[in-house]
């Protein structure tokens, strides 16, 4: 018995000092006179300090506000079901929040982010930045998120493998196999096959090059097409072929990039970040990388899919608070602002005028060198019923690249299944 | 002691390897220096994640965390759950079966579909982003456990002993407390650990419940290290071998208890 | 005292000690599992922005719905054969650790650590073993590399063998804390008969560890068919849904599509199906305790 009470007695040790150490927090609200900005985001990846700077400066120039940040995981679906819990249940604890490009009309059409019409006009969105992610902000012609940084999926090849860019997919190929007949056991192309979001991107990037599109005229979601085939059947090609490995079909982003940077492949389908990676003092592949837009068949620059984030106001709290989270939103995504993203987190601005800024062309020319691929970015289906189809899309696609299904089939169900989703018939 | 047979000592090296391997891995990998992890083994160890874990991140703060909501759930759960397990076990009352039953069913519905539910009865009651807040759905949802192995637990504990306890003039709280709550320690520590490991594991609620940095747990602490597509894995593992440690301590400390427990004359009939 | 009296107060404290827990259970578990029962029967889809009581619609579309059969017959895979393999090597498990030898103590404590490392980490731990790529497992093992969370037929064993080690050490746990109960004696008397450890173990040990066995079963088999985290961070339930169980479509279709209504009808028929394995178990464990 003595043994038992003794760990008690331990654990009520431990519970008291976490009570101890415990300071009460106030929730959002008013406290001590100063007004407290809840904006709730996710780590940027990076050294602190510029961030800090860029928020200090907002709490300097608007006295009276205290500026609280509140970091979500970076993984989507976990920041996405933080957010249908919370806002769902009404939450008011912050002011200030990140969305995904393909959450916004989902958000606004449940009432949980606040009109910012007013603010933000349609029309000064549309000047000031990409098209693409506008389109993913304005949600029947109201602005309810305002973009902050975006992404876009690219090209990696290594230049001291293979001439130059492939702007074909038999150029890719040819010069993947010219590669790999050189060296044994080098692995020609690899991407993103995984069941997951990525693997939506990848298809649709070779669904756009081959000539196909996302949406029809009036809206609905295409995949039982001719280009949507083809480019499963690529993709599927690719593996069946030898040019990708098979277990490109558990690659998400990551797999892909260890690869590639371990000099094991001549190709790479991946996003911005794994530039910086790349040329890290201890990779085997710095120096040897080079980046281009996504081949297609005919040879024009393909489209990368478009990613990135947006922010938005929580619509639960009051009038003046959310005339100054317009007002924080506004600060953070200024041309300045940008600017602080783009040179410290390697974060693409979703405005084109940055990219003629001095500073940063000679700075981050990497990210300056980018625009042609940017310009030509498109969202995933803008659709508002896109997070209620993505499931099907990802399941599909998955069933196609791994074999289990011929494109047919598998793009044949999933035009049955999310036209039932959406309501739609053929 | 005995010396072990051969067919002992081999097993006991298999078990070892499977449950162990993987852990020694991870260890492994929090000393493997970030950009070569993809060969077969590195050319040198650091202790870098380590220092950016611990120093970097307030790591340690988080693991106080989640020591305290698991101590306060195991502390509820087995208080709660060792009086209704006597009584379940021992005295005759109506609804037995409904009680046992209920609780099992509480335990059997998906907890992704408790979530919603559950952030508004927190909100509403002022609990929400809590460390004593999180530790209250913890307690409920592990009390099933703990009532089912206590309540057989203390029905392996002869009758004969609670009625002489009951017949020397004890009344039945009594008797629970000072003679077949101390049989029961083995049952409580089993118990304890089950409880206390499946509170420091949670993250679904811990990630949705809690808001403030500060009062972040483990595993949703971890789930932070990612960025969008980078995963820093030396860091995770470094996280997640600190965070073992407490565990494999508290471990040591009840395992003694679980099975040094019964003598079997006394208890026996 | 006269007894009756005497009945009627222990009866009294009988309540007073189960109060608390059935205060517990009743005010933080019953209102989720009703209001999720009451959502199931809404078409309450986020982006639609509606919400409107369509009685058992949902779950006549459920009845219809491939999915779901798919990942009900996942999900009963990976219950059977992860619970069948936890028990086989829990009980030989158990046995060792109540053995007297030398490095006794490290054997139990190190049987914790995977259940103690936190499931969102282990998994992604066994993510990177598995990695065809790059991983241990296949540099381990000979021969050509499998493709271990990309391909259909190994994904879920993948999640089954990382179901295994996690869990063993909880089914080896309950198994133990059932050996404790059986009496020292019985083992003296069989030894004294000249019983071979095997018919000791057969006719012994296996029937009087029977409740222990299948209480084990039952929350095991119970968190089994809910499996969630270690199968959604090893595949998301990829490739092709093949790995996709109850939970996992559930939390799709409540947390990434928004689909409250159909959502919580996934969940309430998770529960169900949890509900008659429990019944089938209960019977057997009441079964053996009416035995006794």
């Amino acid at each position: 018995m003595r043994r038992v009470s003794s760990i008690v007695l331990a654990l009520g040790l431990v519970v008291g000092l976490g009570v101890w150490g415990c300071r009460r927090q106030d929730a959002a609200g008013e406290a001590g006179g100063r007004t407290r900005l809840v904006f709730k985001y996710q780590p940027l990846w990076g050294p602190p300090e510029p961030f800090r700077e860029l928020l200090a400066r907002f709490e300097r120039e608007n006295p009276g506000v205290e500026l609280v940040t509140e970091a979500l995981p970076n993984a989507s679906d976990l920041a996405h079901q933080f957010f249908l819990t919370s806002l769902e249940g009404g939450a008011r604890d912050f002011d200030v929040l990140v969305a995904d490009v393909v959450w916004v009309p989902e958000f606004a059409r449940a009432g949980w982010i606040a009109d910012l019409s007013a603010e933000f006009p349609p029309e000064r969105l549309r000047e000031d930045f990409f098209p693409g992610p506008v389109e993913a902000v304005v949600v029947e012609g109201r602005t309810y998120a305002v973009p902050w940084y975006l992404d876009v999926g690219l090209l990696y090849y290594r230049t001291d493998l293979v001439p130059r860019a492939p702007r074909t997919y038999a150029e890719l190929e040819r010069f993947a196999r010219e590669a790999m007949a050189k060296t044994p056991g080098l692995q020609g192309y690899v991407w993103q096959g995984r069941q997951y979001e990525g693997l939506s991107c990848n298809v649709y990037e070779a669904l756009w090059g081959h000539g196909g599109r996302a949406l029809s005229e009036d809206g609905r979601v295409l995949l039982d097409d001719v280009p949507a085939r083809e480019a499963l059947a690529y993709l599927r090609g690719l593996v069946e072929r030898g040019v990708s490995p098979a277990t490109v079909t558990g690659f998400s982003e990551e797999e892909s990039r260890r690869v590639f940077q371990e000099g094991r492949a001549v190709f790479m389908r991946n996003w911005p970040y794994a530039w910086s990676e790349a040329q890290k003092p201890d990779s085997p592949i710095r120096g040897k990388v080079g980046i281009a837009p996504l081949p297609t068949v005919s040879g024009e620059p393909g489209s990368g899919a478009l990613g990135g984030w947006q922010l938005a106001v929580n619509a639960h709290v009051s009038p003046e608070r959310r005339k100054l989270a317009a007002r924080l939103i506004a600060h953070l995504t200024s041309p300045e602002a940008n600017r602080v993203l783009a040179l410290n987190y390697a974060r693409n601005p979703p405005r084109p005028a940055v990219y003629q800024d001095a500073r940063l062309r000679e700075e981050a020319p990497f990210i300056a060198g980018l625009l042609p691929m940017v310009e030509r970015a498109k969202p995933r289906p803008v659709t508002p019923y896109y997070n209620l189809i993505s499931d099907v899309l990802q399941s599909e696609f998955s069933a196609a690249v791994a074999g289990l299904r011929t494109p047919e089939a598998a793009l044949k169900r999933a035009q049955r299944q999310v036209d039932h989703l959406t309501g739609e018939g053929p | 002691m005995k010396r072990p047979g051969l067919g002992t000592a081999l097993a006991v090296v298999a078990f070892l390897t499977f449950f162990l391997g993987p852990f020694c891995w991870q260890v492994l990998t929090s000393l493997w220096p970030d950009g070569e992890l993809t060969r077969p083994l590195p050319s040198h160890l650091t202790l870098e994640n380590y220092a950016s874990v611990l120093w970097g991140r307030p790591f340690l703060r988080v693991v106080l965390n989640s020591l305290v909501v698991a101590a306060l759930t195991t502390g509820f759960c087995l208080t709660v759950g060792a009086a209704a397990a006597f009584a379940l076990a021992k005295l005759e009352f109506r609804g037995k079966g409904l009680l046992l039953s209920a609780a099992l069913a509480v335990s059997m519905f998906p907890p992704i579909a408790t979530v919603s539910p559950l952030y508004l009865i927190l909100r509403t009651v002022g609990l929400r982003d809590s460390l004593v807040g999180l530790a209250l759905p913890y307690a409920t949802f592990a009390l099933p456990l703990t009532l089912w192995v206590l309540t057989s637990f203390f029905r392996a504990l002869p009758d004969e002993l609670y009625r002489a306890a009951r017949v020397d003039g004890c009344t039945p709280f009594q008797a629970f407390r000072q003679v077949l709550l101390p049989l029961a320690a083995p049952g409580l520590a089993t118990t304890a650990i089950l409880v206390f490991i499946f509170a420091w594991n949670e993250f679904l609620y811990a990630l949705t419940f809690l808001s403030t940095p500060e009062k972040r747990t483990v595993p949703v602490a971890i789930s932070l290290f990612a960025s969008e597509y980078r995963e820093p894995w030396g860091e995770i593992a470094a996280a997640s071998v600190v965070a073992t440690l407490p565990l494999v301590a508290l471990t040591v400390l009840f395992q003694r208890r679980i099975v040094s427990g019964l003598t079997a004359g006394a208890v026996k009939e | 005292m006269n007894p009756r009296g005497s009945l009627a107060r222990e009866r009294r404290q009988a309540y007073l000690l189960v109060a608390p827990a059935v205060l517990v259970l009743g005010g933080v578990a019953l209102y989720p599992i009703l209001a999720a029962v009451w959502l199931s029967l809404h078409r309450f889809i986020l982006v639609f922005g509606e919400r409107r009581f369509t009685g058992l619609e949902n779950y006549a579309y459920l009845l219809g719905d491939s999915r779901f059969w798919a990942a009900l017959g996942n999900t009963a895979y990976f219950t059977a054969v992860a619970v069948t393999v936890e028990l086989l090597l829990a009980v030989p498990l158990a046995l060792l650790l109540q053995k007297a030898f030398p490095g006794r103590g490290l054997l139990r404590a190190s049987v914790l650590v995977p259940w103690a490392i936190p499931t969102v980490v282990s998994a992604r731990l066994w993510a990177w073993m598995f990695n065809p790529e790059y991983g241990v497992i296949n540099r381990l093992l000979p021969g050509q590399d499998i493709n271990w969370l990309g391909a259909p037929g190994y994904a879920l064993h993948a999640a089954i063998l990382v179901d295994v080690w996690k869990t063993t050490p909880f089914v080896a746990l309950l198994v133990l804390a059932g050996l404790q109960g059986i009496s020292e004696d019985l083992y003296k008397a069989a030894r004294v008969d000249g019983a071979s450890p095997w018919r000791t173990f057969v006719l012994i040990t296996l029937p009087l560890l029977k409740p222990a066995l299948l209480l084990a079963l039952l929350f095991r088999s119970l968190d089994a068919f809910r499996v969630f985290d270690a199968i959604y961070v090893l595949t998301e339930g990829g490739p092709a849904n093949t790995t996709e169980t109850l939970s996992i479509y559930a939390y799709k279709t409540l947390m990434r599509s928004g689909d409250f209504g159909y959502g919580s009808t996934l969940s309430v028929a998770t529960f169900l199906c949890v509900v008659l394995l429990a019944a089938v178990w209960l019977r057997l464990l009441g079964r053996e305790e009416a035995a006794r």
